[in-house]
């Protein structure tokens, strides 16, 4: 062994701007979380050119995945142009040479904050989740140490109480976005802070799920035909958001998760929120030959 | 296409940081070199945070975000993150250090002598505006000692421990190169010694004092008495492949170490390294790991609440992400907020139907 | 738009070796192409000095060693590289298979093994739309050793390399010997 040997010519920035070492660890953990579905695996979550908390553990995963054959779409909040999802999308195309698109059925890899786009995903394709806390038992047990304790026991009589309590005080369960869901029947898990709307999405999917929270260092994955299940009771079924019957005001779709917009007049109007979807509404109402894919939901009602 | 044209998000993030960076003007080497130059003491802060000790880098970073630190040390950090990992090296002995400063506040004098160095401590902080006036401030000339210090100075700690002041220390069986590297894999809890330390090293500098002064005002069990504080320069040691040992330079570092009361017999010692001259840090992670072993899970100087929270990246990075839009998780809230209020009002109007049924007449 | 160089051959070949171990651990059953036949690619794209790996070959020892990680043993390794399975049952007894604190240290098992012909398998959980059967040229008692080893979600995951081809088998299969 020479010192030649563990050196390289000197280049300011890696391709895929991880270094081999970084991308190593991240496969090797990457493996792990598909081996163990739902299960939280800690990796050293090296920093990138962006703040903590605006996508950095997607983008790792991300930049481990891609290469220059890859098409990249990256939304936040279901929009492509978002001004974090642009800024993540412009970076990973400038390090890897990979294509960008806004279309989901053209990407490879969709890297989402907040939101599963309404077109079904492929057997071929990737989702990386952005997710902020990783720990569904963050709000019964904030200590790290005794939450991985609890996965270890399977110990979630604390959380389903919680539910219960939601349930007798007010007449449902509270829980708006990040749904606590069981997955392969034996961890629980955060789908990350996706409505209620998207996590039936991730049930016996076709496509691969990475989710990546680079601040707290932890990833975890739900790869294709895997059990997803919302905690619920057998006598309260799950809810997903109350928009099957939401008119977009932009494309006239209707059935999909709808962003709310208030009016000076009082009430509110309503967008669709996977933005492309809508924008493709549009041009083929135009007359435009445009692809628009299956959808998980149909007429608001969702279809395996 | 007017959806589109409402957003326009790639211009717009563009435009904004034309007009951060525009407002900083040209960045050039002679700009780096004079921030360099004149704040030491800042550039160290942002080297520590970063754990990386190139004060050009560190001086460019703080040059290229107008000094706004937590962007400087994040920029450093991303920057460190990329560069490959050479050589792991040697250990660092107190007593090799070429120390310029090395007080104990816990002897009126200890071996090897209190030696002030440059510091602040007993000087009046008075800001000198003549200079503003155009007077420029001339620093006066050092009068050398009639004997010099030594360049290097025992550890007081060894000496507590021949006195059995201090517990023995505890020989690592740890392989230098295998001591972990929290930059490597992920802090867990119970966090090794090596990882809490290395943590404290790269900690924010301000989180580290306001939770080390917590753990001194009462929140955690022991006050702390400085043992020993050092600013030093440090040879960074290692081994060529061909085995050779070599300096590959100097870094500055300090270190202090505090202890409190007894236990087993023994004074406890707290202890905190970092790159560069960062006292006040030091002081404060040092009185940190002092509190640590006997801390309440869930307590400010519980090591799991310290380390989590001065992260100085994770920490800035988190804070500042809530200017993204949440209005996805925020719609969800709504819907249920609302289908609860409607399923209370529902409830309330059967109520008041079943009131008004008891009221009636009964028959 | 590309502003950095584009990846070197290892960049590509460590890429292409990943997606496919990737794909192969989450439809497990499923053949994938790795860009080389044999082991040594995939060495090249998972270990390095974090890593304690065991190979029963010395040009995989040696390669394994260049990569400045620990060459451990059987017991040790988090990643084991075996040419051969038959005779290896005593060493994998004492194989990771984690905690169910960490059950990411359950070890990766790399073994060249024939795809299509041996014990006829039926395979069964995530990643599997229903179930898969397909033959693996596997010592016949392996499979009762995994299951022994294996407490969900303990246990080890398998890469299992004929030529170019693999095959995942995660820990989460559940394996039927038909």
């Amino acid at each position: 062994m020479t010192l030649a040997a563990l050196t390289k010519p000197w280049a300011a920035t890696s391709y895929g701007f991880l270094d081999a070492s970084a991308k190593r660890e991240l496969r090797r953990k990457m493996l792990k979380a598909i081996a163990v579905p739902g299960c939280q695996m800690p990796y050293a979550s090296r920093e990138v050119p962006m703040a903590r908390g605006w996508g950095t553990g997607g983008l790792q995963v991300t930049l481990t995945l891609v290469n220059p054959q890859s098409t990249i779409k990256v939304i936040d909040q279901g929009a492509d142009d978002g001004v974090n999802a642009a800024s993540i999308r412009r970076f990973i195309s400038r390090v890897s040479g990979a294509a960008e698109t806004w279309d989901t059925l053209d990407a490879s890899i969709v890297q989402s904050r907040h939101r599963v786009p309404e077109e079904t995903m492929r057997e071929d394709q990737i989702l990386v989740l952005q997710v902020p806390n990783p720990e569904p038992l963050r709000g019964v047990e904030p200590n790290m140490s005794i939450a991985r304790q609890m996965h270890a026991d399977a110990d979630y009589g604390r959380l389903w109480l919680t539910l219960y309590e939601q349930l007798v005080r007010k007449g449902r369960i509270m829980q708006g976005a990040a749904y606590p869901s069981l997955v392969n029947g034996r961890h629980v898990m955060t789908p990350s802070p996706i409505p209620r709307w998207d996590v039936p999405k991730l049930n016996m999917a076709r496509h691969l799920t990475f989710l990546s929270a680079g601040r707290e260092k932890r990833l975890h994955a739900v790869p294709p035909f895997t059990r997803v299940e919302p905690l619920v009771f057998s006598d309260r079924p799950y809810r997903v958001e109350d928009h099957a019957d939401l008119v977009c005001r932009r494309s006239g779709i209707a059935g999909y998760f709808m962003n709310e917009i208030p009016q000076d007049s009082g009430g509110s109007v309503f967008e669709v929120s996977d933005s492309n979807l809508g924008i493709k509404a549009i041009r083929r109402a135009e007359g435009e030959a445009v692809e628009i894919g299956a959808t998980w939901y149909e007429n608001g009602e969702y279809s395996a | 296409m007017a959806y589109v044209a409402t957003r326009g998000g790639e211009k717009a993030i563009e435009q904004a940081e034309r007009l951060f960076r525009q407002d900083l003007g040209t960045i050039d080497a002679a700009r780096v070199e004079a921030i360099r130059q004149s704040m030491p003491y800042l550039v160290d802060r942002v080297m520590g945070e970063a754990s990386l000790y190139d004060e050009d880098m560190a001086a460019l970073a703080l040059a290229q975000t107008g000094g706004e630190l937590s962007e400087a040390v994040l920029v450093l950090r991303a920057w460190r993150t990329t560069q490959p990992r050479l050589a792991v090296a040697a250990p660092l002995l107190q007593e090799d250090l070429l120390t310029v400063r090395r007080i104990s506040a816990a002897f009126k004098d200890i071996p090897g002598g209190q030696i002030l160095g440059p510091t602040l401590d007993y000087s009046h902080r008075v800001l000198a505006t003549d200079v503003l006036e155009g007077k420029p401030y001339n620093p006066p000339s050092v009068d050398p000692a009639a004997t010099a210090a030594p360049m290097r100075q025992p550890s007081l700690a060894d000496w507590q421990r021949q006195q059995g002041l201090v517990a023995p220390a505890n020989d690592s069986t740890v392989a230098p190169d295998d001591i972990p590297d929290l930059t490597r894999e992920p802090l867990l809890f119970p966090a090794s010694r090596a990882h809490r330390l290395q943590s404290l090293a790269r900690a924010e500098t301000g989180g580290v004092l306001a939770l080390g002064y917590a753990a001194m005002r009462g929140y955690g069990n022991a006050h702390p008495t400085v043992n020993e504080l050092r600013l030093a320069e440090a040879e960074v040691m290692v081994r060529h492949p061909s085995g050779t040992e070599f300096s590959a330079g100097r870094v500055r570092v300090c270190q202090a170490e505090v202890t409190s009361k007894e236990k087993g017999g023994f004074l406890e010692l707290g202890f905190a390294a970092s790159f560069g001259w960062n006292e006040v840090k030091v002081i404060a992670a040092a009185t940190l790991d002092l509190n640590s072993a006997e801390a309440p899970v869930g307590s400010p100087v519980h090591e799991e609440f310290y380390l989590s929270h001065t992260e100085s990246v994770e920490a800035s990075g988190f804070c500042i992400h809530f200017k993204l839009p949440h209005y996805v998780t925020f719609q969800s809230v709504l819907d249920a907020m609302r289908d609860a209020k409607a399923k209370a009002a529902a409830a309330k109007a059967n109520q008041d139907v079943a009131v008004e049924r008891q009221t009636e007449p009964a028959e | 738009m590309l502003t950095v160089a584009p990846p070197d051959a290892a960049e590509a070949r460590c890429n292409a070796t990943f997606e496919a171990l990737m794909w192969s651990m989450a439809r497990p059953g499923d053949v994938r192409e790795l860009p080389e036949a044999g082991l040594t690619s995939i060495v090249e794209a998972l270990i390095d000095r974090e890593c304690v790996a065991y190979a029963d070959s010395p040009d995989l020892s040696r390669q394994i060693a260049d990569t400045g990680a620990v060459l451990g043993d059987p017991a040790t390794a988090d990643h084991l590289f075996l040419d051969r399975l038959e005779g290896a049952s005593d060493a994998l007894a004492g194989i990771r298979c984690g905690s169910a604190l960490y059950p990411d240290d359950g070890a990766t098992l790399v073994a060249q093994v024939a795809h299509g012909s041996g014990q006829r398998l039926r395979l069964t959980g995530p990643g599997i739309d229903g179930a898969r059967d397909m033959a693996l040229a596997l010592p016949a008692e392996f499979w009762a050793m995994r299951e022994q080893l294996c407490a969900y979600p303990e246990g080890f995951d398998l890469l299992l390399v004929d030529g170019r081809s693999v095959i995942g088998i995660p820990r989460s299969t559940q394996i039927e010997v038909l």
